[in-house]
């Protein structure tokens, strides 16, 4: 009864609380100060999803549409046809990643057959408009060019980067990049 | 009989049987990659290896027959091991570009590898990557892809009898090919496109632009000629990628011609009408439905007030029966006229005239079932692989598989000729002689007398030809007759019909098992619309007009008086001119396309006080038109057509409505609900319930159905007496028959005109061309890719003496005009005509006919498909 009224008049309870936010205040910081400081993301991170480009620079989608066909959310459209300067090439002639409905969970980078998709570090994109985050494969190659080495590193931390090799006569997937202008 | 055991399961079969073929009888099915039902089994993809028990081994189950008390095993240990290997042996140059090829998503070796785990080759060798065969327009060949199962090889020469493709090398570097590297060129069927298991072979006009899973099948009818051909729409959000088939599938067992495969791009071509036009100081101007439809009915109401007989409606025969049939009562009850006509007139009128009138029916007593067993087939002036590829393609199979004679009588060589016993050839307009001499010839017991000789040779006919074709006759027990639109659209082609059914009674063909007459339709639905009243002669059930007992039918089942009086399209001219028709509708037909005299035709339309066009393109008389009324097409509304052979199937839509156009039933619909005049159907789905419930024996039915059993009518009893006594009702068509060749008027003894041929001059014939059908296809882009320009078609001899290449010039002149035409030197052709496509007959054609074309006295039927000519190199 007197522990009690005790207890009561004493707040003992706020006591308890306080001691526990004065705890805190000699542990280790952990809040980052966004968007002064940044975090160390890992490789494996699974941001907005860029396009690549062979090494000379040209395109690697060969416009299969496996990623439109795994994408559980059905954002992506991929409108392939023949590539204007190279009959007997396939090549995306439109390609909209719609990052509204995305739920970044990497099945089109799994499915795509060329590593010409990938995964970066990028987060923070953001618009005015729906229609701003639906992304043409301009768009995204851009970004892709942007992102620097991460989405290199996204398909080797992801054991990824075999396809890589397509380059050679004997890869799992033979699509040489095209050379254009002879 | 034998017994074999199955996995356990014993199971009896035909001695001879395949041991695939038993092992589906007891539920067993064994996967394939080189089999296919309809061609000779090859063996050559070693996917069917099954296990025997005793002797412990694996055959193949496609090409051992069975024998009495084998124990095969289908899924055993071994079994699984043996495709296994097999299909890493398959893939061991595969290049395992699935993810670009076009196959990928619906491939056999795909699938195939995925249920045996042989996703890629244990075997140690290179990647085949030999870059494409891209000469072709239409298709692609990627060596690298192909398994060498041969199936498109032996299509082409079984099924095809193209051959057009083989084998070239051997071993490794065996690839598949047009011979000796040169560019495709064949029937462009697309039928080694349809069963190549991997992409070895792809499509090129949609090459790239779809994957397989994305696209919807629509199974449907192929309204371009009379075969009925099923095929599958692919669409891919309501626009039509490619037209596909299955093994199997409908009368023509999954063949289909090139106009089928390849010509659909005109129903999405950006030119096509998609607003309602109506005529405002001399130009079109795009109007809306709920404007234009009142003004058109109350003008007709006008019209129609007059009198009877004041319009008159023309009606394309592709349209289903369905259309035909609301159309014609339109025109009959709400207009009250009998002046209708349809694309039929041209197309079948000069034959369906004599046997509606011998026979009662328009269907044939024998299908292609029935080609393929015959022992001689006549081909009657008709390129069979042109105007009705699939029967072609029974033809071809008959002589392939039964070794039936072939005769075709017929102007100049087609692709059937190299098959046929003997090419008759004799001058257009002759068949009616022909027939009367040959009929001559089999009733003396087989001997030509001189004169007899005489007049074959004076027609341009070979007589040993003539001689070994009487003798066949004579001695054969099934002979089918097969007429073609040369035939039917001849001057004389009423006679030469009438002329053909007699000698079919004389000989008893009539009343024979497997005998009979095909005539080829070249229209999708000529034999239907008839059948639906869609001309001055018939009302619906091809009774006749004429006949007031006929009429006392359809006038008590529609509470109306029905006009005796009227006409074809000759009367429908004449009235017009002479200004008693001051209406006139057209449903998809448009007669300048089979009227040469376009000058005449145009100033005779000018006169109408109204002409409404409903059309899904633009015209001739689309530029006439006070309304022009957009319309769907087949592949935008539903309804039934019948075939060639008497089927009657459904045309399913694939695709929504093109901009503003509706289905040609509901702009009748609204015309008569704007006239008050509503007729008694509230939808599209109660005219098919209302044509089967009086015509219960036209209920669809597929190639593996039972004949149309001649059932009793539910309401209009009387029409049973005329119905169409079919396959399985011989006996009455023969006693119709009787009846008929006693009645008929006897044949005219003199040789009915026909034209006479000067040394110096070429009879121009107007043909159809394989790559094309009518003149909507030259609106579609893959099609003129094929064939892009009208080229006349002269004998090879002649143009090489006058060094005339492929393209050169000639200038063309007839009493009436002369036209400048580019040439293709063709061999085959007789020394004493040329052809030229009749898809191309512009105004450059029919200014050579100018004046010069007549009507059939009895038929009505426009002539105008062949004039002298006379030929000079431009230098």
């Amino acid at each position: 009864m007197l522990k009690k009224f005790l207890n009561t008049i004493l707040f003992s309870e706020i006591g308890q609380g306080l001691k526990l936010t004065f705890r805190h205040m000699f542990l280790r910081k952990i809040t980052v100060q966004y968007p002064k400081e940044k975090l160390v993301l890992a490789d494996g991170y699974r941001g907005f999803i860029v396009h690549r480009r062979y090494d000379n620079g040209v395109e690697r989608c060969v416009g299969c549409d496996l990623c439109e066909a795994i994408c559980p959310a059905k954002a992506i459209r991929v409108v392939s046809d023949i590539h204007p300067e190279v009959p007997d090439r396939r090549y995306a002639k439109e390609y909209t990643l719609d990052f509204t409905r995305c739920v970044f969970c990497g099945y089109c980078v799994v499915a795509c057959p060329v590593n010409a998709l990938s995964m970066t570090k990028e987060f923070a994109h953001s618009s005015f408009t729906r229609d701003g985050l639906i992304y043409s494969k301009e768009q995204m190659l851009a970004l892709g060019d942007r992102s620097g080495n991460d989405s290199d590193a996204y398909l080797k931390v992801r054991n990824m980067w075999d396809a890589e090799d397509s380059g050679k006569d004997e890869g799992r997937y033979h699509f040489p990049p095209i050379t254009l202008g002879g | 009989m034998v017994k074999v055991t199955i996995n356990g399961k014993e199971v009896e079969v035909e001695s001879g049987t395949t041991i695939l073929h038993a092992a589906e009888k007891a539920g067993f099915p064994i996967p394939t990659f080189c089999y296919n039902p309809r061609m000779d089994p090859a063996g050559s993809c070693r996917i069917c290896a099954v296990e025997l028990e005793d002797s412990k081994r694996t055959v193949m189950g496609c090409i051992t027959a069975v024998s009495d008390g084998m124990k095969v095993l289908t899924e055993s240990a071994k079994v699984h091991d043996a495709r296994k290997t097999n299909l890493e042996l398959l893939l061991l140059h595969h290049p395992l570009d699935c993810p670009v090829c076009d196959c990928g998503g619906e491939c056999p070796l795909q699938n195939m590898s995925f249920s045996y785990g042989a996703s890629d080759s244990r075997f140690e060798s290179h990647r085949n990557d030999e870059p494409e065969d891209l000469k072709s327009d239409v298709l692609v060949f990627n060596s690298n892809r192909c398994i060498l199962c041969g199936k498109c090889v032996r299509i082409c020469d079984e099924i095809q009898d193209v051959h057009a493709i083989g084998f070239i090398n051997r071993g490794f570097d065996t690839i598949i090919g047009p011979p000796l590297g040169k560019k495709l060129d064949c029937e462009f069927c697309g039928d080694c496109l349809e069963v190549c298991p991997t992409g070895a072979i792809t499509d090129r006009f949609v090459r790239y632009q779809f994957r397989p899973w994305q696209m919807e099948k629509t199974e449907t009818t192929c309204t371009a000629c009379g075969s009925g051909c099923r095929m599958l729409v692919d669409t891919e959000s309501e626009a039509i990628v490619r037209i596909s088939s299955k093994e199997g599938l409908g009368p023509n067992e999954g063949s289909i011609c090139v106009v089928g495969r390849f010509g659909f791009n005109y129903v999405q071509n950006k030119e096509r009408l998609d607003k309602v036009y109506f005529k405002k100081a001399q130009r079109l101007v795009p109007g809306k439905w709920q404007e234009i439809m009142p003004k058109i009915a109350d003008r007709l109401r006008g019209i129609v007030a007059g009198g009877s007989g004041r319009v008159a409606g023309l009606l394309s025969s592709r349209v289903p029966l369905e259309d035909a049939f609301l159309f014609q009562r339109f025109i009959r009850q709400t207009l009250r006229s009998n002046f209708i006509d349809s694309g039929a007139r041209r197309g079948l009128m000069n034959l369906a005239l004599p046997l509606a009138k011998a026979t009662g029916s328009l269907r044939p007593l024998v299908d292609h079932k029935d080609i393929e067993a015959a022992n001689v087939i006549v081909v009657l002036g008709g390129d069979p692989a042109a105007e009705s590829n699939i029967t072609g393609l029974a033809i071809k199979k008959a002589v392939r598989k039964n070794k039936a004679n072939l005769y075709l009588v017929h102007g100049h060589d087609v692709s059937i000729s190299t098959r046929a016993k003997e090419v008759i050839r004799t001058l257009p307009g002759a068949e009616a002689d022909f027939l009367r001499l040959l009929r001559k010839s089999l009733a003396s017991g087989g001997t030509l007398d001189i004169a007899s000789k005489d007049a074959f040779v004076a027609m341009g006919a070979s007589l040993e030809g003539i001689e070994r074709l009487i003798a066949d006759l004579g001695a054969a027990k099934k002979v089918v007759f097969v007429t073609g639109r040369r035939f039917h659209g001849s001057d004389t082609g009423l006679e030469a019909s009438e002329e053909l059914l007699r000698l079919l009674s004389e000989k008893g063909w009539f009343a024979s098992e497997g005998s009979g007459l095909f005539p080829l339709t070249e229209l999708g639905n000529d034999m239907g619309v008839l059948m639906m009243g869609g001309s001055s002669e018939w009302l619906p059930g091809l009774l006749e007009v004429s006949n007031a007992e006929n009429r006392k039918v359809w006038e008590t089942h529609w509470g109306t008086q029905l006009e005796a009086s009227g006409g074809g399209i000759r009367e429908i001219l004449a009235g017009i001119e002479s200004g008693k028709i001051k209406a006139l509708i057209t449903m998809g037909e448009n007669p300048f396309e089979y009227i040469p005299d376009t000058a005449l035709l145009r100033e005779t339309l000018s006169k109408l006080e109204l002409l409404v066009v409903i059309d899904h393109r633009q015209s001739d008389i689309a530029d006439l038109a006070h309304f022009l009324l957009p319309s769907a097409t087949a592949f935008e509304r539903g309804g039934h057509v019948v075939s060639a052979e008497g089927f009657v199937q459904p045309i399913a839509p694939s695709m929504a409505y093109w901009g503003d156009s509706l289905p040609e039933a509901e702009i009748i619909f609204q015309l008569s609900r704007h006239m008050g005049a509503a007729l008694p159907f509230d939808d599209f789905s109660a005219i098919t319930r209302e044509i089967f419930r009086i015509f219960p024996d036209l209920s669809p039915s597929t190639r593996n159905a039972s004949h149309f059993q001649g059932g009793t009518g539910e309401i209009l009893l009387a029409i049973t007496k005329t119905q169409p006594p079919h396959k399985a009702h011989r006996e009455s068509v023969v006693a119709k028959v009787g009846e008929w060749m006693k009645s008929a008027p006897s044949a005219s003894s003199e040789s009915a005109a026909r034209l006479p041929v000067p040394e110096d001059a070429f009879v121009l014939q107007l043909s159809k061309s394989i790559n094309h059908s009518g003149t909507f296809t030259i609106q579609d882009a893959s099609l003129m890719t094929i064939e892009g320009e009208g080229l006349l078609r002269v004998p090879r001899q002649w143009a090489r003496k006058r060094k005339l290449k492929k393209g050169s010039c000639v200038r063309v002149r007839t009493a009436h005009g002369e036209a400048s035409l580019p040439v293709d030197p063709v061999a085959g052709l007789s020394d004493r005509e040329v052809h030229f496509p009749i898809h191309f007959a512009d105004e450059r054609i029919q200014a050579l006919f100018g004046k010069g074309f007549s009507w059939n006295s009895r038929s009505g039927v426009p002539s105008g498909q062949s004039i002298t000519v006379t030929l000079e190199p431009v230098l």
